[in-house]
């Protein structure tokens, strides 16, 4: 008990701490970059919620972007057709994506492995033919425009505050609640006693842990974690088919795996890597005589070489290498 | 009637394609235990190849070869520069867990790496692929038949590998030994079969089957990095649903694919397609996740 609470403390200091650094730090930045590193936050959600899925059960989705996209319609369509605040869009978008984890994960605690990838890449796909079905309510292959709004006036009567800004001030607080949510669960006993179904079921079983329930929880929960990144990756402007594109599943997996599967901090050096790896591209080519075809295709090619050299080199990600020298 | 008929020819000869790519699917899956997202990303690039000797002036039956040959050679390579190494890797603790997911991360990053490639090379710009024979429907005194010759050319080429590999995989003794490698690896190692160099071979077969399923659909689809996509998503429902280590299977799963987005197509709407797949998929998992054929134990990892 005294122990947990320790773990808990510990956890919000850690996340406070990462959120007041990232806050002092923007005020350095160009919007450019504020929107860049808000785009970072958004994504680490997402990230985050393959964290909980492969870390907790060893499994992969190719399909991440899809329950995003369930979150962005939920809080979306809210928004447009209700005029909700978007803190209620978050607390919809999750809630909805929960129960659609619970579907999904109901069907998906009976497959495993590559069976898992292929049909999560299969509802990434689709996902455009679903917004044509329910087109008055989902909008169709257009989407739902939607925004982050102006800060309210008590903010921009102190302050100044670019639109690139107010969207890493919004992203900031989610993304520091889901990263205390995970890091906490993942050591808590609940977490740890899907690890122990990850590692070995029938010893799990065999310790009381109702091993299919387990697997059906670890869905719910990754759903909901990337429902809420959904709702907000979708503010950036529209909630459509062509802003959660099977590519955005793959993104997630590569930052998942670049950082090391399972590992909190390795979500976060993940993300950074894949948002800004085609920045870096461009700055470094930019003195080079190179066609445009070719830098087009550059970050795909950088990205399936880093995914294949982690693979290859250390399968357990660049915080794998710490973890394995505990044991 | 003949919107019908013509409907299930076109089904079953794009099934037929379907079929030839979901075979591919199980037999990497059989003896190499990957499900290769990779497969249909290799046949782009194969089928790339065959585009650009035919622009150059080469005929088409050469450019036909060189795919098939540069196909099984591409997965040839794909298995030991990439998979052996990962399979003889020794897994530690942290990764055991992940020992099933591994090679298909592997194969993602390869299919992320051809279409990056492919799009250097040749542009990103969609181009067509052309056809041996013609493609649009016959015609004869009382109007026009509801197949094209390109239609049975499909079939028949299908229909032929399909007589070869049953044979190849019954009747040699390099057949028998690469099901004796799936099968048990270790007893087979006993009786001096190489294993390593049975999956190797498996992938080479697999590579040249996923080349020809490129070659005879992209005439309809027309060729991009990224067209193919769709085939493997449409390989690996057929290959599901007949069951992930039956090439009878592969074969059935692709026929009822291709007959039933052909359906769809015609009597729905082609934005249907999709969820079609996704509910064929849940169905299958839910009522029979071994699939049609499938054994018992097929869901390793």
């Amino acid at each position: 008990m005294d122990k947990g609470k320790k773990i808990w403390r510990k956890n919000l200091i850690k996340s406070l701490t990462l959120g007041v650094f990232l806050f002092l730090l923007s005020f350095t930045f160009e919007p450019y970059n504020q929107g860049q590193l808000a785009l970072v936050l958004m994504l680490f959600i997402g990230v985050l919620s393959l964290t909980v899925l492969t870390g907790a059960s060893g499994q992969i989705s190719l399909g991440q972007g899809a329950l995003m996209a369930v979150g962005g319609y939920a809080s979306a369509s809210l928004i447009t057709n209700l005029g909700a605040s978007i803190w209620v869009g978050f607390l919809v978008a999750v809630s909805a994506t929960a129960i659609f984890g619970l579907i999904l994960g109901t069907a998906a605690a009976r497959v495993s492995g590559p069976y898992l990838a292929g049909t999560t890449l299969v509802i990434a796909l689709a996902l455009p033919s679903v917004a044509n079905r329910f087109e008055s309510v989902l909008g169709g292959d257009v989407g739902l425009i939607v925004d982050f709004g102006t800060p309210p006036a008590w903010i921009s009567n102190l302050i100044e505050v670019g639109y690139e800004q107010w969207q890493l001030w919004v992203a900031l607080p989610v993304a520091l609640t889901a990263l205390f949510f995970t890091s906490n669960l993942m050591a808590s006993r609940a977490g740890r006693s899907w690890q122990a179904v990850r590692d070995d079921e029938i010893g799990a079983a065999v310790s009381g842990i109702p091993v299919a329930r387990t697997k059906v929880i670890v869905f719910v929960v990754s759903s909901a974690i990337a429902g809420l990144g959904g709702a907000l990756y979708g503010l950036r402007g529209l909630v459509g088919p062509s802003v959660y594109p099977v590519s955005l599943s793959l993104t997630l997996l590569t930052a998942a795996i670049l950082g090391g599967v399972g590992s909190i901090a390795g979500a976060f050096i993940g993300t950074l890597i894949v948002v800004f790896l085609p920045d870096l591209i461009d700055w470094a080519i930019s003195g080079l005589a190179i066609s445009e075809q070719f830098s087009n295709y550059l970050p795909s090619l950088l990205t399936g070489v880093l995914l294949l050299a982690t693979i290859i080199i250390n399968p357990a990600g660049v915080m794998g290498a710490g973890h394995r020298r505990k044991h | 009637m003949n919107t019908f008929i013509s409907t299930l020819i076109t089904g079953t000869a794009n099934g037929a394609i379907f079929a030839l790519a979901a075979l591919g699917l199980v037999i990497v899956w059989r003896g190499a235990g990957v499900v290769n997202f990779a497969q249909m990303g290799q046949a782009m690039f194969t089928t790339y190849i065959a585009s650009n000797l035919i622009n150059s002036g080469e005929s088409y039956w050469l450019a036909f070869i060189v795919a098939l040959i540069s196909g099984s050679l591409l997965g040839m390579i794909i298995d030991l520069l990439i998979m052996r190494p990962l399979a003889h890797k020794k897994s530690s603790s942290s990764t055991k867990t992940l020992a099933a997911t591994i090679p298909v991360i592997a194969s993602l990053g390869i299919l992320a790496i051809l279409q990056a490639l492919a799009g250097i090379f040749w542009a990103g710009e969609e181009r067509g692929f052309p056809t041996p024979v013609n493609s649009f429907y016959f015609k004869n005194g009382a109007g026009t038949l509801p197949f094209s010759a390109f239609n049975l050319f499909v079939i028949g080429v299908v229909l032929i590998v399909l007589l070869l590999l049953t044979y190849f995989f019954t009747q040699t003794g390099v057949g028998l030994g690469m099901r004796a490698a799936a099968l048990n690896p270790e007893v087979a190692r006993l009786s001096g079969i190489k294993v390593s160099r049975m999956r190797t071979l498996s992938w080479a077969i697999s590579g040249a089957a996923g080349s020809l399923a490129g070659l005879l659909i992209t005439p309809s689809t027309n060729l991009s990095p990224n067209t193919l996509d769709l085939i493997l998503i449409i390989a690996f429902t057929a290959a599901v649903v007949g069951g992930l280590d039956s090439p009878l299977g592969a074969v059935i799963g692709g026929l009822i694919l291709g007959i039933g987005i052909a359906l769809v197509t015609t009597y729905g709407s082609p934005e249907n397609v999709f969820l079609a797949i996704l509910f064929l998929l849940f169905a299958v998992q839910l009522i029979k996740p071994n699939g049609i054929l499938g054994g018992k134990q097929v869901r390793r990892g």
